[in-house]
This record gives C-alpha cells, sequence and structure tokens, in this order.
C-alpha cells in the first residue's frame, strides 16, 4: 500500500541575504490513518515543512509524494486540484470567513470541487455535528469563542473527506483546556480512520501523540522524548545542516 | 492523477458577492464614484434628448413650412422689396398663404403724454398676417380686411406685458406716433418669430394711410405645402424683385430653433467627457480600493488556495468583484440620472425622453470600467504565494 505522503530528502532555502535554509534534507512517510505530531521550536521549520506538505510551498530540492503522485511535476493548477480533493487544511489563526455562517464557511470547504450547494451544505452540516457544533449552523464566526472557531475550521478541513489533514499549531491561539478539547477531537477523528499531522511547539502536546517527529534547525530528529539530550547535539545538527 | 479544482459559474458569482457584502460600506462608498460619473451622463444624455423631442414637437406643430423673404442685408444702401412682391409670390400655386409686412419707425407709447417705450416697434401687416404665421389671440380679435385701415392694434405677447395691457377691459389705447389706438387682441407667443413678440401690430393700410409710410414690404412671411419646400424655395427671390433677385433673401424661420439643437449637441458632447472623466476617476477609485481589499484580504486569499482555488479562481472572484462593484454604480447611476432627468423635464414640461440604449451602455459602460479596474488588483491576488498568504505575512 502507498504512503499518504512521502517526503525525499527535501529542502527549501528561502532567498535573500544571507538565505534562510529552513528545511535540510527532510526524509519523512506518513502512512494512512497514522496521527503525527511535529514539534520544535519556534524558527525551526514546522511551519515550512507543513507548506510544503499541503503542497502550498514546493521544496528547493528533494521530492514529495501524495498517495505516490510526484507533485513535483504537477502545474499550479493541478496542485489546487490535489488541495481541493486530497487535502485538508487548519491554522492556527483559523481563517474563517466573517460574513459567512458556520455552515457556510465549511460549505466553502467543498466549493473549489464543484459540488452543488445543496450538497454542500448537507456535507457541511454533517462535519459541524461531527465537531459537536450542530447547533451552532447558523452562527456567524464572531458569535463564537476560540474553540468552537477551530471546529469549525476542522469540520471545514474534513468536509471533503481528505486522505491527510494538516494542522499548523491548532491549539496555538486557545488556552490548555480548549486546546486539549481540540487535541482530543483530532484524535477522535484519526480514530476514525483520518489521517492527520499536527504542528506543535507544545512537547506536552506531542507527547500525547502515537507518532512524534521533532524538527530543529531544519532537519528531522526522531525522538521527541529525547529531547533534552538532542540539545546537546544541536551544533552538530547545524554542522550537519550546513553540510 | 486526474485531480481538478472546478468552481461553478454561480458560486464564483456568489464568492465575488460575498467579498462585497463584508465591506458594504466600503462598497457603496466606492460604487458612488462610478454612479456619479453614470447618472451626470445618462442625465445629459436623458435632458438633451427630452430637450430635442420636447423642440421637434414644437416643431412638427409649427411646421418647418415658413420661409421669410426680406430685402437682403448689406452691401451700402438696402434696396427694399417691391410693392407688388407678395401679390406676385401669391400666385406660385405651391403658396399656401403670404403675409407682407412693413417695419416701421413709428414710436410706441402708453398714452400721448407718457414716454417712448424703448424697445417695441410697429409692424404694418396684411390681413393674412395671423394665417400665415399660424398667429393666435390669447384675448380678442386678430385683424382683419375690415379693420385693416383703422386704429387698431394687435399686441405682440411682449409688447403688452412692457405696456401693461393684460385684458381687454375698459377697451384701452395706446398711443402710435402720437395718434390714440384701440387695442383688440393680443397674441400668444410665436415660438418660431420671437421678434414678433415686440412688435405693435397694425393694419398695413393703417400704417401708409395714417403715417404715410411707403407701402413697400419689408418682409414677406410665405407658407408653402409642405412637399414642395425644396422647389418652391429658389423661385422666391426671382418672383419678389424679378429686375434683381440677388437683392432678396429667403430664410426658414425653424432652421433658427433646430439651430438651438446644435448648439445643445457641443454642450453634450462637453458634459459627457466631463462625465467620462467622473468614470475615469471612479474606475481608478475602484482600482485601489480593490488593491487595499487584496492586502487586507491575504489569509481569505491563501485559504482559498488551500482550499483548491486555482489562481484563476482567485482572478475572476477579484475582477467580477469588481465589476459588480462598479455595476452597481451604474445601476445607483441610472436610477439617479433618470430621476434627474425627470425631474428637469417635467419642470420645463417636457415630455420624458430616456432612451433606453443610453441607459443599457451606461451599465455597460460601468461594469466594463469595473473589470479593467479590477485586472491589476486581481492579477496581485492571484500571483500570491499561497504559503506566504495562509502566514498572513506580508513579505
Ligand atoms: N517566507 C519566508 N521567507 C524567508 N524566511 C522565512 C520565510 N518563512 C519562514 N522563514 C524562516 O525560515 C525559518 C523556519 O520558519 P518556520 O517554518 O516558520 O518555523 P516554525 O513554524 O517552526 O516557527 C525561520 O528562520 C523563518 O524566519
Ligand atoms: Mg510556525
Amino acid at each position: 500500500m502507498t504512503a499518504v505522503l512521502t517526503l525525499e530528502d527535501v529542502h527549501r532555502i528561502y532567498p535573500g541575504s544571507p538565505p534562510v535554509k529552513a528545511l535540510v534534507g527532510v526524509d519523512l512517510t506518513v502512512e494512512a490513518g497514522q496521527m503525527v505530531a511535529v514539534v520544535g521550536p519556534s524558527g525551526s521549520g514546522k511551519s515550512t515543512l507543513l507548506n510544503i506538505m499541503g503542497t502550498l510551498d514546493r521544496p528547493t530540492e528533494g521530492r514529495l509524494l501524495i498517495e505516490g503522485t510526484d507533485t513535483s511535476k504537477l502545474s499550479d493548477r493541478r496542485l489546487s486540484g490535489l488541495r481541493s480533493k486530497r487535502l485538508g487544511f487548519v491554522f492556527q489563526s483559523f481563517h474563517l470567513i466573517e460574513t459567512l455562517t458556520a455552515l457556510d464557511n465549511v460549505a466553502t470547504g467543498l466549493l473549489y470541487r464543484g459540488t452543488s450547494g445543496r450538497q454542500r451544505r448537507a456535507m457541511a452540516q454533517a462535519a459541524l455535528e461531527k465537531v459537536g457544533l450542530g447547533d451552532r449552523l447558523h452562527t456567524r464566526p464572531t458569535k463564537l469563542s476560540g474553540g468552537q472557531r477551530q471546529r469549525v475550521a476542522i469540520a471545514r478541513a474534513i468536509v471533503a473527506e481528505p486522505s491527510l489533514i494538516l494542522a499548523d499549531e491548532p491549539t496555538g491561539n486557545l488556552d490548555t483546556a480548549t486546546g486539549d478539547g481540540i487535541v482530543a477531537l483530532l484524535e477522535q477523528l484519526n480514530a476514525d480512520g483520518a489521517t492527520i499531522v499536527v504542528i506543535t511547539h507544545d512537547p506536552d502536546l506531542a507527547a500525547r501523540l502515537p507518532r512524534q517527529i521533532e524538527v530543529r534547525d531544519g532537519a528531522i530528529r526522531t525522538r521527541a522524548g529525547e529531547h533534552r539530550a538532542l540539545e546537546n547535539e544541536h551544533r552538530t545538527v547545524e554542522g550537519g545542516a550546513d553540510r | 492523477m486526474s485531480d481538478r479544482s472546478k468552481l461553478r459559474g454561480r458560486d464564483v458569482v456568489s464568492t465575488s458577492v460575498v467579498g462585497l457584502r463584508s465591506r458594504r460600506g466600503r462598497t457603496l462608498l466606492t460604487a458612488l464614484g462610478i454612479a456619479i460619473g453614470i447618472a451626470s451622463m445618462v442625465a445629459v444624455v436623458g435632458i438633451s434628448s427630452s430637450s430635442k423631442a420636447a423642440l421637434l414637437a414644437q416643431l412638427d406643430t409649427l411646421g418647418t413650412n415658413l420661409l421669410q423673404v426680406e430685402a437682403a442685408s448689406g452691401g451700402l444702401s438696402i434696396e427694399p422689396l417691391p410693392i407688388d412682391a407678395e401679390p406676385m409670390i401669391r400666385r406660385i400655386d405651391t403658396v399656401e398663404a403670404a403675409s407682407a409686412v412693413i417695419d416701421t419707425e413709428i414710436e410706441v407709447r402708453r398714452n400721448a403724454h407718457d414716454d417712448t417705450v424703448v424697445g417695441i416697434g410697429t409692424l404694418g401687416a396684411t390681413p393674412e398676417f395671423f394665417e400665415t404665421l399660424k398667429a393666435t389671440v390669447v384675448v380678442g380679435r386678430p385683424l382683419d380686411d375690415g379693420l385693416q385701415s383703422l386704429p387698431v392694434a394687435v399686441l405682440g405677447d411682449v409688447a403688452a406685458i412692457r405696456l401693461g395691457i393684460s385684458d381687454l377691459a375698459g377697451g384701452p389705447t395706446i398711443s402710435l406716433g402720437g395718434q390714440d389706438f384701440v387695442v383688440v387682441g393680443i397674441l400668444d407667443e410665436l415660438p418660431l418669430n420671437p421678434d414678433l413678440s415686440r412688435k405693435v401690430i397694425i393694419g398695413d393700410e393703417a400704417a401708409v394711410a395714417l403715417f404715410g409710410i411707403a407701402p413697400n414690404p419689408t418682409s414677406i412671411y410665405v407658407r408653402i405645402t409642405p412637399e414642395e419646400m425644396t422647389d418652391t424655395r429658389p423661385l422666391l427671390a426671382p418672383t419678389a424683385n424679378p429686375a434683381r433677385p440677388a437683392k432678396v433673401e429667403v430664410s426658414r424661420p425653424s432652421d433658427l430653433l433646430e439651430a438651438r439643437a446644435e448648439v445643445d449637441q457641443n454642450l453634450q458632447n462637453l458634459l459627457l467627457a466631463l462625465g467620462g472623466v467622473a468614470l475615469l476617476v471612479g474606475g481608478v477609485g475602484i482600482a485601489n480600493v480593490m488593491v487595499i481589499s487584496v492586502l487586507e484580504r491575504r489569509g481569505e486569499i491563501g485559504l482559498r488556495r488551500a482550499l483548491g482555488a486555482t489562481r484563476g479562481h482567485i482572478r475572476s472572484q477579484f475582477v467580477l468583484e469588481a465589476a459588480l462593484l462598479s455595476g452597481l454604480g451604474g445601476v445607483l447611476g441610472i436610477l439617479l440620472g433618470s430621476a434627474i432627468t425627470i425631474i428637469y423635464a417635467r419642470r420645463q414640461s417636457w415630455v420624458v425622453d430616456l432612451p433606453p440604449e443610453a441607459l443599457l451602455s451606461g451599465i455597460g459602460a460601468a461594469v466594463v470600467i469595473g473589470m479593467l479596474a479590477g485586472f491589476y488588483p486581481a492579477a496581485k491576488a492571484a500571483r500570491l504565494d499561497p504559503a506566504l498568504a495562509v502566514s498572513g505575512g506580508t513579505g
């Protein structure tokens, strides 16, 4: 069975003076049904990694395969199509459209698949019920709490039943208790079969998840539980990064 | 892999509408620029077209078949028309009516002891004057054969006002050249011959007999069978003065009225150009607002890209937003321009004539301008790097 996502020696260098080596040779495979925490301090390259996983950004070097398809050869248009069908995103700042109700926000998740309006709303309602907001269908984001907004965003990410859900610091704007609720929801979705990659800078949160990947200075250290020990190797990693 | 983004046509529209609805105040203010441009253009076209319609309707009732034959001005001396010029002209079969008038220097006073009323003249006219000019009286009666040689007068409408006479109660009299004349009628306005409004009209026989005026006509008004105008007009000068036809001038008073419409045309073009400038400014306003909107909505643009929107989808969303914004301005402008036209035309008691093609092209122009204004901001939006846009980055 092909992996949902494969990164092969991915580099991402932001041009500038000096150029920023945000990712330096990342290899990673995510299998269907997995839930992976990507953890690391601020500036370590997590968001860059997630953007590349989500085809919002392209590697400077290396390849990204989504369900076996090499994305490096796809046009911007094809990548958009791939995102519309196979990927779901959850962002730290929710990115909800304020003038739309929760239902319409979630339905936007199907907009660029050409689904009919009626079907979009039906699927959006089901997704909102799944995240526990079945009673908030017609509420606007401004009338929702932070946790509820993030649930709406999660509903929007799952409404198209993507192969992979990518969440960048989904609890970053929430207090701990609310954040825990969001993580629990993601765990629930994973238990129902969704493949999820969650980015977090919170080691405690990462520790709850079955698989953890630690990013340091643009490269992956495997075992998050040993991050204190790894910090001593930091210089070595940096040396490796500049190779 | 056959993954393709797909956005339904109606969803393109509703997406753009959402974008506009979420910024109502700004949407309205921006649309206002276009509205003012379109409104002024619609009003200019509407008012001048209503005025033209009114003028044509007026010409229709007045007829364009009235000609005026005069001794040609210019040269050192004016050679007067022969005395029998009018009977000769009347002999042409396509002439329906003709009347000779003699412009005199007879002074007009309210009464013998009063000062001369400046700017009001006395005209001796043959009895056919009223028929030929379709001149009607608002009060009293016109002159006729029986009154031709008597000291009676009909006043032009302005002359009546200047002489302070508005009705015939008590048999008002005026003093012409020191002789008392009884006023028997007051003329209605004569749109084709506004100069006659300032005249006191007496019989030509009275003018000659009572004041010793030379009987040569100054002007002859000629009404011609409408279909025969072109053929008859060249006959008038040689008929009036067979010896020296070049000393005769033939004009058509309705041409003056029509020329007024032509003057309006120039003014109209100027006003239209001003409206066009307003539109252009409105278009630039839209472009500005859209550029700001794109900057503010980076997050939304990034989100839509993450949800699968192609660059083309983003571009069409913003072009359409601009076009709708401008189209809204167009609709407002048409309503406003039509209202201005209707109010103005009513005041002038014209029929309202709003050419539908002007209204349609108003909307069309607005939409096109909006699209043009939207291209650049939309291209900017489409070119945004999705990764930067979702992060809310500014770089
Ligand atoms: N668009 C960009 N242009 C230049 N440098 C960038 C850009 N985005 C991120 N970086 C840099 O790349 C590094 C990794 O950033 P990021 O992936 O955002 O890390 P994280 O999400 O772990 O905080 C940082 O040094 C950051 O400053
Ligand atoms: Mg980050």
